[in-house]
């Protein structure tokens, strides 16, 4: 049997030149798995009985959003060209739009929740851990509470597995969730674990995401997310991409509320021939809305990452910024690193930075850890060392540090040791 | 790999002359510095001290051109850094360089992995390190931090202090651990220097052109560069002659001798008057050791007449 090739996925929403080979990737899911989910839930028993789902959030959220826009129609040049025929020599200002532009226009003019709903690693890929998972856990927040859970996937040499989990965080209550994806897959045997979530930030309400990767040399991970933010809601997500040998990871958020608000910490490490994929997208459609997206990474051997960040200041969204940094070390020449910051802008009153660090060692780093007695090999061991230890430190469960340990071990002489 | 025989020397350069691109920073230094001494290079800004201290650790920046370096009976000229690191060698920054990712402790544990006897396990080194930090009025949060990664001045130098007692040595090459730091972290210094002296018995070749910082130790032999010669070597007394009377005339024979070389290249009789002209200007503001010295420098350039009437007009 062929492998399944998921195409157009963690794509980016506005492509840039297609020879230079960034605008998405493909996941090649490896062939002849077998498919036998291995995902646990450790949630409170309440959560999963509040009868709220998605899309009755988005639903709610959509009507508010209604009533706020009224009747008052949108006749802006740009919606004008996006819906229209042309109008020839009669409407000479109407713009030619890219195929992006009129994507846009129209989802800006329908502005349907729902349909403008998307995640990051893409439709297709959604479907098919969907399909894996076979079916979707839905953990919900009644007003005001605290909670937490955890999600376990793992995956036995030879097998693909996939959780679809659905967040639905009332008004001012606090979600804590952390998500693992580990399967300890020697390389020579292949597997495939992944993760789907969807996520409603009801107003004020505070929702942490925490995602640990920590799977073997044979597995191909693909963790997707995808966010709807309502007014005040705040959301921290943190992105540990250590082990895999392909893992792509995506993420898209819709800051529909006002003064909504996403942080975004990704830390990756990409040793021997691993590779690395990353998106993130965040719509900025309600005012003065914010979002940081901070990317730490180090990269050995011969590995290779591709990090797209597209922030979006979409008409409407006054007074909003993002902002994405990304510093990697390259810790070895033969790596292949590509980082693409992106900042789309339809509105005047925003702020959109972006700043990347993206550095070689140093000859005098080199020469100072010679000096200590670091060869420029023990040099590269320390930097995948400090990057998971660091990890390891800040592992939000006992299972999930166990799992960075073990990979380490394979990685690192010594590792347990240096953290214990 | 040869060796070399006098037993008690623990480091011996010789006739070392290195270049970076093209230039040449060091002229044919020689420096043998025994086993539990210390050792002071002193000289202007400028004058190659750092460097030399670079090359004798191998930085690769470097080339050396000429000479031979020994280090425990063994020849390291050709040896990469950690290899010379391993063997006992440390050399401490002046400017120690940051390090983004790595965590400072995660460094230092790293640097004694594989050193015999020094090998810790991980409660005995964080016992460890946390005592030194102590010693060294550091606070200990800084070891969780990214090495260097906003560290003060004096954080850092108290960092490089840290290591090298961790490290235990058997020669500390101090490349102006001193400069930019106030009396209180020059105080954490010279603590350091006491304690690995005073834990090691290792050797210490301290590159300053600031006295203070020897007050409180015992020093064997200074060493004064100018414009990468090593042009005058003498014992502790030495110290305070140079506080009196800064590195000129050091600076003005250096260039009276150069002068002399090229001339005798050219002419040899003129060339001595020229050295002798200059040796009794410089020598009016010399003590009468100072130019008892400085004939036994220009007798090694062929000037012995010259220097004695210099040396009769001082007296």
């Amino acid at each position: 049997m062929d492998a399944l090739v998921i195409k157009n996925a963690n794509a980016m929403p506005a492509p840039t030149w297609s020879w230079l080979k960034m605008n998405d990737t493909k996941i090649a899911v490896p062939a002849g798995l077998e498919r036998d989910c291995q995902v646990t839930i450790e949630a409170a028993k309440d959560l999963y009985e509040q009868h709220a789902s998605f899309e009755g959030a988005v639903e709610e959220l959509q009507g508010r959003v209604d009533a706020a826009r009224g009747d008052a129609a949108d006749d802006r040049a740009i919606i004008r060209a996006a819906q229209g025929a042309d109008a020839g020599a009669a409407d000479l200002d109407t713009p030619a739009l890219s195929a992006y532009e009129r994507r846009t226009a129209l989802s800006q003019a329908a502005g349907d929740i729902s349909a403008d709903f998307e995640t990051g690693v893409g439709r297709d890929a959604r479907a098919y851990l969907n399909f894996l998972a076979g079916g979707t856990a839905v953990l919900a927040t009644q007003p005001g509470d605290e909670v937490e859970a955890r999600v376990n996937v793992a995956a036995a040499p030879g097998t693909s597995s996939s959780a679809s989990v659905d967040i639905v965080a009332a008004p001012d209550s606090t979600f804590d969730l952390s998500i693992s994806l580990d399967a300890a897959c020697p390389a020579g045997q292949q597997a495939f674990a992944g993760s789907t979530l969807r996520v409603f930030a009801g107003a004020r309400s505070h929702v942490n995401v925490t995602v640990y990767l920590t799977c073997g040399e044979g597995v191909t991970c693909v963790d997707d997310s995808g966010f709807v933010l309502d007014e005040d809601a705040r959301v921290n997500v943190r992105h540990v991409v250590l082990g895999g040998a392909f893992t792509a990871t995506g993420l898209a958020a819709d800051l529909r509320g006002d003064r909504s608000r996403i942080d975004i910490s990704t830390s990756y490490l990409g040793a021997g021939e691993d590779v690395r994929d990353f998106n993130y997208i965040v719509r900025h459609r309600g005012k003065k809305t914010e979002c940081n997206l901070d990317a730490n990474g180090v990269l050995t051997g011969t590995s290779k990452k591709i990090l797209r960040g597209t922030i979006d200041l979409m008409h409407g969204a006054k007074g909003a910024q993002g902002n994405e940094r990304e510093t990697v070390l390259l810790a070895n020449k033969g790596v292949d690193n590509k980082t693409i910051p992106m900042i789309l802008c339809d509105e005047d009153d925003v702020a959109g930075n972006h700043g990347a660090t993206i550095g070689h060692v140093r000859p005098e780093q080199l020469f100072y850890m010679g000096c200590r007695g670091l060869s420029e090999q023990q040099a590269e061991t320390l930097f995948i060392s400090a990057k998971l230890e660091d990890a390891a430190l800040t592992a939000p469960t006992d299972e999930m540090r166990d799992a960075v340990v073990r990979l380490g071990r394979a990685l690192v002489p010594d590792f347990e040791e240096e953290i214990a | 790999m040869s060796t070399i025989s006098p037993a008690d020397t623990l480091l011996s350069v010789r006739g070392l002359t290195a270049s970076v691109d093209e230039k040449t920073i060091l002229h044919g230094v020689d420096l043998d510095v025994a086993a539990g001494e210390t050792h002071v290079i002193m000289g202007p800004n400028g004058a190659g001290k750092s460097t030399m201290g670079h090359v004798i650790m191998g930085d690769p920046v470097y080339s050396v051109n000429k000479g031979s370096i020994f280090f425990d009976g063994q020849d390291i000229t050709n040896l990469s850094c950690d290899k010379r690191s391993r063997a006992g060698l440390f050399l401490s920054f002046q400017a120690p360089v940051e390090i983004p990712g790595v965590p400072l402790s995660s460094f230092l544990r790293a640097t004694l992995a594989g050193r015999e006897s020094l090998e810790m396990k991980g409660k005995q080194f964080r016992r460890r390190v946390t005592e030194l930090a102590r010693e060294l009025n550091m606070d200990t949060a800084y070891l969780n931090r990214e090495l260097g990664v906003g560290f003060s001045g004096g954080e850092k130098k108290k960092v490089e202090m840290l290591q090298l007692l961790l490290l235990q040595p058997k020669l500390a090459i101090l490349d102006e651990t001193d400069s930019g730091l106030d009396v209180d972290a020059l105080g954490v210094v010279s603590r350091g220097m006491d304690a690995y002296r005073k834990s090691t018995d290792g050797s210490l070749v301290i590159i300053t052109h600031n006295t203070r910082i020897l007050e409180h130790l015992e020093v064997d032999r200074v060493h004064v560069m100018v414009n990468g010669r090593i042009v005058r070597e003498d014992d502790a007394s030495l110290i305070p002659w140079i506080d009196a009377n800064g590195f000129d005339t050091f600076e003005r024979e250096a260039a009276a001798q150069l002068a002399a070389e090229r001339e005798t290249a050219n002419d040899a009789a003129p060339a001595r008057d020229a050295a002798a002209d200059a040796v009794r200007a410089a020598a009016a503001g010399l003590g009468a050791g100072m130019v008892q010295s400085l004939r036994a420098t220009l007798d090694a350039s062929g000037a012995a007449d010259a220097s004695a009437n210099a040396s009769a007009d001082a007296r």
